[in-house]
């Protein structure tokens, strides 16, 4: 009870979730945010029984694309082997299936950016085939354009917010 | 419509770039220039060496003996580190403000022209000259100078440069140019030629974004853009204008880069990113 109290008394904290990581907590005085993602994209999950939540934010899609850097090292920089990562330390932390809650955000493009070199594109294709492999459903996404974009996940009420420059936020 | 010489006068108020830092710009372009040249340019000022010296023997380096002197740190780190420790230190203070129009809180402008900075020495390693690399870095952490003084334009008309953006698909520097008659291109060539700086860095910094055909053509150039564009798709500190540019596919085409290249850079880019984040600190 003592510690419950001290829980909802603690100013709310702020961790950020650079890129090629993800963050996972329990302690609803957390949000975690993803302050400026441009072609990655950013992945929120909440699991509202037992109310814990995560935040994955990756760069790239495919870590056989990138020569030059050991994906066993840096599985969080990829869908192709973040998501996998991402999604078995969610389970492990007792995060079920059938209760995620699922906001995904980014993949932004520039201007004529078509064809091969659109990876933001390739990012959304990536973590789609990723996700769908587990039959995880997404809830709200906001994907593409050339809006860079601040995802942040409350671990209190499970709210997801998403926020655009110049624009109001979006909660889901 | 902006009155324009107001903008321009307000270049006067920059905290220049001091003058030793466009000195040894000039000298390491020049290939007649010695080590020993440089090293004094350097020791003319106390504060700077002082400086120097403190940030050569700082953890970060962790060099494996003291550095006592300035040819002594030229010699142990090489001239290009040296160089880069010398504009960092003339140009952070500017470029740490906050940017309000932009959407930069503080130092994020400089994260992002440190990291652009990287990115291009990365660049410039497999597809450029050689001996234009430093050109190529000192560019690429210069080319946003005109932000500094058109971002608080920028604040004031954002709202109509968004709807060109948005509704006519203009990019953000069109648009800039269209409704503040000018762009953070064209006034940072302007500080550019006020500093002294070289004609071809200040091409570059006026064509970063590649909007003139003729630029696309220019490799040193042609790559700034590209270390830019990569960090904006990180969401290196990317504000207001986002990624509303034009992508030059052919650009990377001409230059023989694939996406496999491509996707490879961005990775190691990241990969070095924390790296980054400790050069910004010192």
């Amino acid at each position: 009870m003592e510690q419950n109290q001290m829980k909802a008394n603690a100013v709310s904290m702020m961790t950020a979730v650079n890129l090629s990581e993800m963050k996972i907590s329990r302690n609803p005085a957390e949000t975690l945010v993803a302050f400026s993602i441009g072609s990655g994209i950013g992945v929120t999950v909440f699991d509202p029984v037992s109310s814990v939540g995560g935040l994955f934010n990756f760069m790239l899609p495919d870590s056989t694309q990138a020569s030059g850097v050991n994906s066993e090292k840096v599985p969080l920089m990829f869908a192709d082997t973040g998501v996998p990562f991402f999604v078995q330390a969610l389970f492990e932390q007792g995060i079920q299936l059938d209760r995620m809650k699922v906001v995904i955000a980014g993949g932004a493009q520039f201007m004529d950016q078509t064809g091969m070199f659109n990876i933001g594109e390739k990012n959304y294709g990536a973590l789609k085939n990723g996700l769908a492999s587990y039959d995880i459903k997404i809830h709200h996404e906001d994907i593409g354009g050339t809006d860079s974009r601040k995802l942040s996940l409350e671990i209190g009420s499970g709210s997801s917010c998403i926020k655009i420059f110049g624009q109001a936020e979006v909660k889901v | 419509m902006t009155d324009l010489k107001d903008m321009v006068e307000q270049i006067d108020q920059l905290e220049p770039v001091p003058p030793i830092a466009a000195q040894i710009l000039a000298l390491t372009e020049d290939p007649d220039s010695s080590l020993a040249e440089i090293s004094d340019l350097i020791l003319n000022d106390p504060a700077l060496t002082a400086n120097l010296l403190k940030i050569c023997n700082s953890a970060f380096f962790s060099l494996p003996r003291q550095v006592e002197s300035v040819r002594d740190a030229i010699s142990l780190m090489g001239l290009d580190q040296i160089v880069e420790i010398v504009l960092f230190n003339g140009l952070s203070a500017s470029f740490k403000k906050k940017m309000v129009g932009y959407g930069l809180g503080e130092r994020e402008l400089w994260r992002h022209a440190v990291s652009s900075a990287h990115v291009a020495g990365i660049l410039a390693d497999r597809f450029g000259a050689s001996q234009n690399k430093q050109l190529i870095y000192t560019a690429a952490l210069v080319k946003d100078i005109g932000k500094l003084i058109l971002g608080r334009f920028v604040a004031f008309s954002y709202e109509q440069i968004n709807i060109l953006v948005q509704s006519q698909g203009q990019s953000f520097n069109d648009a800039e140019h269209e409704i503040i008659g000018m762009n953070h291109e064209e006034l940072g060539a302007l500080v550019g030629k006020k500093w002294n700086f070289s004609d071809k860095m200040i091409y570059i910094i006026r064509h970063h974004h590649l909007s003139d055909e003729s630029a696309r053509q220019d490799l040193e150039t042609a790559l700034v853009y590209l270390a830019d564009i990569i960090c904006m798709m990180m969401g290196i500190c990317t504000g207001a204008d986002g990624l509303s540019y034009r992508f030059y596919g052919d650009v990377l085409n001409e230059m023989n880069m694939s996406e496999h290249d491509l996707q490879g850079i961005i990775a190691e880019a990241g990969k070095n990113q924390q790296q980054v984040e400790m050069l910004l600190n010192l």
